[in-house]
């Protein structure tokens, strides 16, 4: 009986007999579609934005956010979470650049996100907000440091790994073989964005339009992000159809 | 409970007409600035004075003399000034007396809590040297400091140690070490000696220090002849006994003090 | 109409009551610290007295040199005890930073990082005095010069301590060619020059900065790393 998740899936303090963490999985599951790719001269992030109702305001749903001028986060999940994550690393990056005179490593501000979506389950002192849950989002954190352009993919557990080419959320199985199969590391940054749009309608329900997809991309070059306007968005899935 | 009413006598200040008993609604003079009733030390009281101490071939001597002072009141003559800390160190201080009892027992727990390691290595004088750093540094920054200089003497691995710490955290190693007035006495003298001749042995190095704290007996005044000397060489540390200065023979005439051993 | 008071000490003496050596929480150790940044290199001296706050030399081999990184070195003049904090301080916040992004801090960084450290300590301040020393990113020797509250200011020259009014000028005329009719060269120098140039002006501080001399630290860095060389000064 012991073996039912149910005993096991509601604490975030006690693992089951397996070792697993139900509440983290359950977490794990309520993510949505995102992609990323790398390349020698940038990273873009495609991220399909979900609109419920035809009278829902495209513009209000922001799925790629700034953290820095060198670092962006596509997020996919519970979105509302990520505005957490998202403020600490704002802080930490701004921190970062108080202290040092310089911008953040782009590793070291996924290690401190991931160390915030670690303190789910902690007993903390009183005074202290308390988490009762892990974080329900995941993250395609793409950014340029010293080191050039890189891909990190956290998710609700804490943990961190990078990638050159990365899908996360429902249906990110397929898309994930896709971009195995099409990945290659010479790839420039326009194909890079194709690729990452092209996996993305495959997996898409809806047709790719310039409201339901969000782009952004930040280059080496220029060491700053840039989200892609109506325009520009066109202009992309346009290459598409050729 | 609480002490601000009590009128505590403080050293230096003559009460020549009972002013401070008789005007208790007065806000009491400050001698010492108060944290809820914490006092802090701005003022030595019972003290003493040099330390000397110099490197010779093998290793290390200190000397000092064992007298305490309490203003120009010579009020403890057969005090040791020099501690044991483990098997290789020696701390010898001048200044307050009762902040380097305080010290002392700060550094046997510290001393006590590495041989119950039990691991086989032991706190290096170096390593005593730069805690008591530590501690002494850190009470100035509370505004709170211990009055002391102290001078570290040591030897362990074949290696000898000779470094000194004030009230303020100021730390150094060096060759020769001297304190109070010590510095403008005896600081002259063995840098003389240690050029004349740079290899001396203990025995040699024993007398220039017996010869440094005979002068400053003459001429600083808080000084005693009852002294004690210091080693750290070869074979181990070692304090020596108590110590009677020949000096000049002041008993000359009827009316000179003719046991003059207290002093 | 006031009555006449009988009293044994004078009404000022009473206000403050008298003070036997005051416990005073900063001395001046002196010293002098100075730096020359070239093109691809940087020039650091500093004497290694360290004076009782008064006339007497506690110990005449005091480095003030602090190697931070192999891009980057501290010279602090001022308080000893003090330095002693800081430096520990800054060893302690390069190794976490080491660890935490996995580089050594750059030395802009770390001009950065020591600003703040001292700001934190606004009001009850270390009483260093402090050049930073270094090769920054592109290979490019700069100086930090600081006050003992942070304020600082990138340089390609600098002097701090005790014999800093002596020097100042020197490096004036000689590194940045003030005041001079006639300017020869381009200004680039070689760092074996500067190397000359600059123990001439410690040795000149030592002639008349009586907390300056005994011996002094030439410490060379650029993008080979941070070399050290020992030089004599008076002992007077």
């Amino acid at each position: 009986m012991f073996l039912t998740r149910s005993e096991y899936d509601r604490g975030v303090n006690t693992f089951s007999p397996e070792g697993r963490l139900f509440q983290v999985e359950y977490a794990l599951e309520a993510i949505k579609l995102g992609i990323g790719v790398q390349c020698e001269e940038g990273v873009v992030l495609a991220v399909e934005k979900r609109l419920t109702s035809p009278l829902l305001e495209p513009s209000s749903i922001q799925k790629v956010v700034e953290i820095d001028y060198h670092l962006i986060c596509a997020l996919s999940g519970l979105t509302a979470d990520s505005r957490t994550i998202i403020d600490h690393a704002r802080i930490e990056t701004q921190n970062h650049r108080f202290n040092y005179d310089e911008p953040m490593g782009v590793e070291s501000c996924v290690q401190s996100i991931c160390d915030l979506a670690l303190r789910f389950g902690e007993n903390r002192s009183s005074g202290e907000e308390r988490m009762s849950r892990p974080f329900g989002v995941a993250l395609l954190i793409a950014g340029v440091d010293e080191k050039g352009p890189s891909l990190y993919y956290s998710d609700p557990s804490g943990t961190f790994t990078q990638f050159n080419a990365k899908a996360i959320g429902a249906g990110s199985e397929g898309a994930q073989t896709t971009l195995q199969e099409k990945y290659s590391k010479t790839l420039t940054l326009q194909e890079c964005q194709k690729l990452a749009l092209t996996t993305l309608k495959q997996v898409m329900e809806e047709a790719i339009t310039t409201t339901n997809v969000e782009i952004a991309v930040i280059t080496k070059a220029e060491g700053k992000f840039k989200i892609y306007d109506k325009e520009e968005l066109a202009a992309v899935i346009a290459t598409l159809t050729e | 409970m609480s002490f601000e009413h009590i009128n505590f006598p403080v050293f230096g200040q003559v009460d020549y007409f009972g002013k401070q008993s008789q005007q208790q609604l007065q806000p009491q003079q400050q001698y010492t600035p108060s944290h809820g009733g914490k006092k802090n030390t701005l003022d030595p009281i019972v003290t003493g004075t040099s330390i000397i101490a110099i490197k010779y071939d093998k290793g290390v001597v200190m000397g000092s003399d064992m007298l305490l002072s309490y203003g120009s009141l010579a009020r403890f003559n057969s005090i040791q000034r020099m501690t044991k800390f483990g098997g290789n160190t020696i701390i010898g201080a001048s200044g307050e007396y009762s902040d380097f009892q305080s010290i002392t027992t700060t550094l046997n727990e510290l001393v006590t809590d590495d041989h119950c390691m039990d691991d086989g290595s032991r706190l290096s004088p170096e390593e005593i040297w730069n805690y008591l750093a530590r501690i002494l540094y850190n009470q100035r920054n509370k505004g709170n400091p211990l009055w002391n200089t102290c001078v570290v003497i040591g030897y362990q691995g074949g290696k000898s140690f000779l470094g000194k710490v004030d009230l303020v955290g100021t730390c150094f190693k060096e060759d020769i070490v001297t304190c109070g007035y010590g510095s403008h006495i005896a600081l002259p003298l063995l840098r003389k000696a240690r050029d004349d001749n740079p290899n001396m042995n203990l025995e040699q190095a024993k007398k220039l220090i017996e010869d440094c704290l005979r002068v400053l007996f003459y001429r600083d005044a808080r000084s005693s002849k009852k002294i004690q000397i210091a080693v750290a060489g070869e074979q181990g540390i070692d304090i020596s006994g108590p110590i009677e200065l020949e000096t000049y023979n002041w008993n000359s005439g009827e009316a000179a003090v003719k046991n003059f051993s207290q002093v | 109409m006031e009555t006449l008071k009988l009293s044994a000490l004078p009404e000022q003496s009473k206000q403050q009551p008298i003070n036997h050596g005051r416990f005073e929480a900063y001395v001046d150790n002196g010293g002098t610290v100075m730096a020359v940044a070239g093109k691809d290199y940087c020039v650091i001296a500093g004497d290694t007295r360290m004076s009782d706050g008064g006339y007497g030399i506690q110990t005449r081999h005091y480095t003030k040199v602090f190697q931070l990184t192999n891009k980057c070195v501290l010279a602090t003049s001022g308080m000893q005890a003090d330095t002693i904090a800081l430096q520990k301080r800054l060893k302690l916040m390069l190794e976490t930073y080491q660890k935490e992004h996995g580089k050594p801090m750059s030395t802009p960084a770390i001009a950065q990082f020591l600003s703040n450290t001292l700001y934190y300590k606004r009001f009850f301040p270390y009483y260093t005095f402090n050049l930073v020393a270094g090769v920054d990113e592109k290979g490019e020797g700069w100086i930090w010069t600081y006050d003992a509250v942070g304020s600082h200011e990138r340089v390609k020259y600098s002097s701090q301590g005790s014999g800093n009014q002596l020097v100042i000028p020197l490096l004036d005329n000689q590194v940045a060619k003030r005041n001079q009719q006639i300017i020869q060269g381009n200004g680039d120098v070689s760092c074996d020059q500067v190397v000359s140039f600059v123990k001439d002006a410690i040795t000149s501080a030592g002639e008349r900065d009586i907390y300056t001399g005994d011996f002094a630290d030439i410490v060379v860095v650029d993008k080979d790393g941070v070399r050290w060389e020992k030089f004599e000064l008076k002992l007077d």
